[in-house]
């Protein structure tokens, strides 16, 4: 069941900078992200009892949720590393979080995910340098497909055929979270982006420029979970997670279902059903946007426009601040950083207690979170509402 | 461009037979004995019906291009930027299944989704790759 009914609530968020974090571990990112989620909260460090993280991709590690307890400094009743991909990992991680505090396990639970991936890549890395392995290896590196930009660029190319949609579609998403990264002094790209700049970008994978893809960062983003009422600072303050719906469909590009399939659509359907809402209940879309198609493949999935009008819908100016669905008000995975989506989550919650200064959304109640890991791969929706 | 270049597979014993035909300039397809599905990439059971009564069967090479990308980056490394940009392609085969693969030929950069391809078999290295190429107009 997607619905969460239990009174647990999001009670504390804590990001460290992004962008280039030199000198500074993984480990070490992650547990700066907790403290400052513990502070917001309210919680001291000796009050957490739930530890939930992932570990990084550019430089993996076994057992990172004790790693991370060890390093904070505290010996959790529960403690747990996720990794179900890309920016659903948060969500999952918020699953086990809610499931963790209702059966007892632990009171005071921490969701985290951070790593030193700008500065902690070889020299001469393209993109995010993953040293995980995905499974598909036999299938794509013959093929010459490697990291995560070129299925991309397929599933885009196929989107453009689909519909007719053209790279005025693409750039659309990147120049309006772009605009919004510039209302937020925590981003990396902090200059205006024309349509000149960006059709001036460079191809990387068909039709795929440099602009349409997704920033490689350092950085961290930690969620505090416990019972409403329970934080010293969070009483009244707390977010509630209405709704989870996700999907697993495939792994790998070749197996991807065709655009009208993909894993969305039953994920948000999902967390529409379950929290007895959908597109016209929510007021901030914080979407998936590793590439710009994400964008467009989610708001048509998620029912915020119907297929192939993804494109105008973002170049009407809905999704700007001020319009019917921000998208992003962060700057997102695009213009802000990418921090496994946690930021979006983050980003949520600040939208939703009012605190998000000249980029608030007026009158938001309820955000509707999106992540996907891999190619659509698994898909994730999620709903906050505030109290 | 210079000589292809491709990384090598890693076969399991399951999926052996599939290199080894290309390298024979055979594509081979696993089909499943009970329910007859036909799929790809080789598995030790089969994905629809979970029966591990799998057999082989001879694909005709042919197939459409579902979706395609110009690759202008080298993701493998620097002795990649030779082969810069190099054409990556989903092909749905004629008898269904779809696989990932490459479009070599002087022609590969005017693809355009939809058009015919079929199969060719270079040699790289130690092993032949199942790669496409344009079908020749009409």
């Amino acid at each position: 069941m997607p619905a969460v009914g239990s009174d647990v609530v999001i009670a504390g968020i804590g990001e460290t900078p992004v962008g280039r974090l030199p000198g500074w571990s993984p480990v070490e990112i992650q547990a700066a992200a907790v403290l400052a989620a513990l502070r917001d909260a309210g919680f001291a460090l000796s009050d957490l009892d739930g530890l939930i993280n992932l570990d990084p991709y550019a430089t993996p590690n076994s057992m990172f949720s004790s790693t991370l307890a060890e390093h904070l400094g505290v010996a959790p009743r529960f403690a747990c590393t996720v990794d179900v991909g890309g920016t659903v990992t948060g969500m999952t991680m918020l699953q086990q979080a809610v499931w963790a505090i209702e059966s007892g396990y632990c009171d005071v639970a921490a969701c985290v995910y951070g790593e030193n991936a700008l500065t902690g890549r070889p020299a001469g890395a393209q993109g995010l340098h993953m040293h995980n392995l995905l499974g598909g290896e036999e299938w794509e590196e013959p093929f010459g497909l490697h990291g995560m930009v070129i299925p991309y660029a397929l599933l885009a190319q196929r989107y453009l055929d689909l519909y007719g949609a053209t790279d005025a579609d693409l750039a659309a998403v990147a120049l309006v979270t772009r605009r919004h990264a510039l209302l937020n002094d925590n981003a990396q790209m902090r200059k205006p982006m024309t349509l000149e700049d960006y059709r001036a970008s460079r191809l990387i994978s068909s039709p795929l420029r440099l602009l349409d893809c997704s920033l490689v960062s350092d950085g961290g983003g930690a969620l505090v979970l416990t019972r409403a009422g329970r934080a010293p600072q969070g009483r009244g303050r707390g977010v509630a997670i209405r709704a989870i719906g996700m999907k697993t469909t495939h792994n790998s590009v070749a197996l991807m279902p065709d655009i009208p399939d993909l894993g969305m659509a039953a994920a948000g359907a999902d967390a529409y059903e379950a929290a007895g809402m959908g597109p016209e209940d929510i007021q901030i879309a914080n979407l998936h946007d590793a590439f710009t198609i994400s964008v467009l493949v989610s708001l048509e999935a998620l029912g915020f426009a119907r297929p192939g009008e993804g494109g105008a819908l973002v170049r009407s100016g809905a999704m700007d601040l001020g319009g019917r669905w921000p998208l992003n008000p962060h700057g997102g995975l695009l213009s802000q950083a990418h921090i496994g989506g946690m930021l979006h989550i983050t980003e949520a919650v600040r939208q939703l207690r009012g605190e998000a200064g000249r980029r608030q959304v007026e009158g938001a109640r309820r955000a509707l979170v999106s992540g996907n890991g891999g190619i659509f791969s698994v898909c994730g929706a999620m709903i906050l509402e505030k109290p | 461009m210079l000589d292809l270049l491709a990384t090598p597979p890693n076969p399991t014993g399951a999926s052996a037979p599939f290199w080894d035909a290309c390298d024979r300039g055979e594509l081979l397809f696993p089909r499943c004995g009970r329910c007859g599905h036909l799929f790809y990439y080789p598995r030790r059971h089969c994905p629809l019906c979970g029966d591990t009564g799998l057999g082989w069967q001879r694909m005709s090479g042919r197939g459409t291009v579902f979706s395609h990308s110009h690759v202008h980056v080298a993701f493998q490394g620097a002795a990649w930027d030779g082969q810069l940009p190099y054409t990556v392609v989903l092909v749905d085969l004629a008898e269904g299944p779809r696989m990932l693969s490459r479009l070599i030929g002087g022609d590969a950069a005017a693809v355009t989704s939809g058009d015919a391809v079929s199969v060719v078999f270079p040699r790289i290295g130690e092993r032949r790759y199942p790669f496409f190429e344009r079908a020749a107009a009409g």
